[in-house]
């Protein structure tokens, strides 16, 4: 064989598979962008999902209604409920537990 | 920390939240089953939490439409702060204490940057202890 011919034969077929291999692994696009790392600041929208809003949301809204209409209706809901009853009523104790990572 | 709290007045796609579409569709079918089998509302919020964090929470678990019977998990991943609310009525099935276990399986998924899945599995243990509706 010429040299080209060997050139071409041991040099070329693996760059050619590596280059291969390469583009399979990064054509995902290299979701690193989106990935949360804890201690790296994390840029996001904040979101409040309710998996069920109220009977009036209009009918562009999708199943998880993340800070729609239907929210802000929640909201005012809520808050003229609390002008209503002014004073903290009994038993509205709330539990929970917090955690830090 | 500023650009987390900014007005909620347009209508966000979600795509500019912390979850892919994927993880949108597993949490939404995650709520939804939680709600049906349990009957109390659940409710998540990823996003900022001002000082005091449980007070910041209490407050926007005040804000639900139906607080005594909403359970609010508030995650904030850049202050590492997560918070399960409880209202008065779903506090009675639902301990502090299986919060608490819930809250600890959480944040170990959190700590290896799972927010997701965390709050997918949190969601279905809270759901389990909290019982059939």
């Amino acid at each position: 064989m010429s040299i080209i011919e060997t050139l071409v034969v041991f040099a070329g077929i693996p760059l050619a598979v590596v280059a291969v291999i390469f583009g399979l692994v990064y054509a995902g696009g290299g979701r690193s962008d989106r990935r949360y790392r804890p201690g790296r600041p994390f840029d996001f929208a904040p979101v409040w999902f309710l998996s069920a809003p109220e009977a009036q949301h209009d009918a562009a809204s999708n199943g998880h209604a993340a800070l729609t209409g239907a929210n802000r209706m929640a909201l005012t809901k809520a808050e003229a409920q609390v002008d209503a009853a002014p004073g903290e009523p009994i038993g509205d104790v709330t539990g929970g537990a917090s955690d830090r990572w | 920390m500023a650009q987390q709290n900014i007005p909620l007045t347009e209508r966000p796609t979600g795509f500019e939240g912390p979850f892919t579409t994927r993880q949108l569709l597993r949490l939404d079918e995650a709520m939804r089953l939680a709600d049906k089998s349990t009957g109390l509302v659940f409710s998540i919020y990823v996003g900022g939490l001002d000082e005091p964090s449980r007070e910041t929470a209490k407050k926007l678990h005040g804000e639900l439409a139906d607080p005594a019977n909403s359970v609010l998990i508030a995650v904030s991943p850049n202050e590492r702060v997560l918070e399960i609310v409880t209202g008065s009525a779903a506090r009675k099935r639902l301990p502090d204490r299986a919060c608490k276990l819930a809250a600890l399986s959480m944040t170990a998924a959190f700590g290896g940057g799972d927010l997701a899945g965390g709050l997918v599995s949190g969601l279905a243990q809270l759901a389990d202890h909290a019982g059939r509706f």
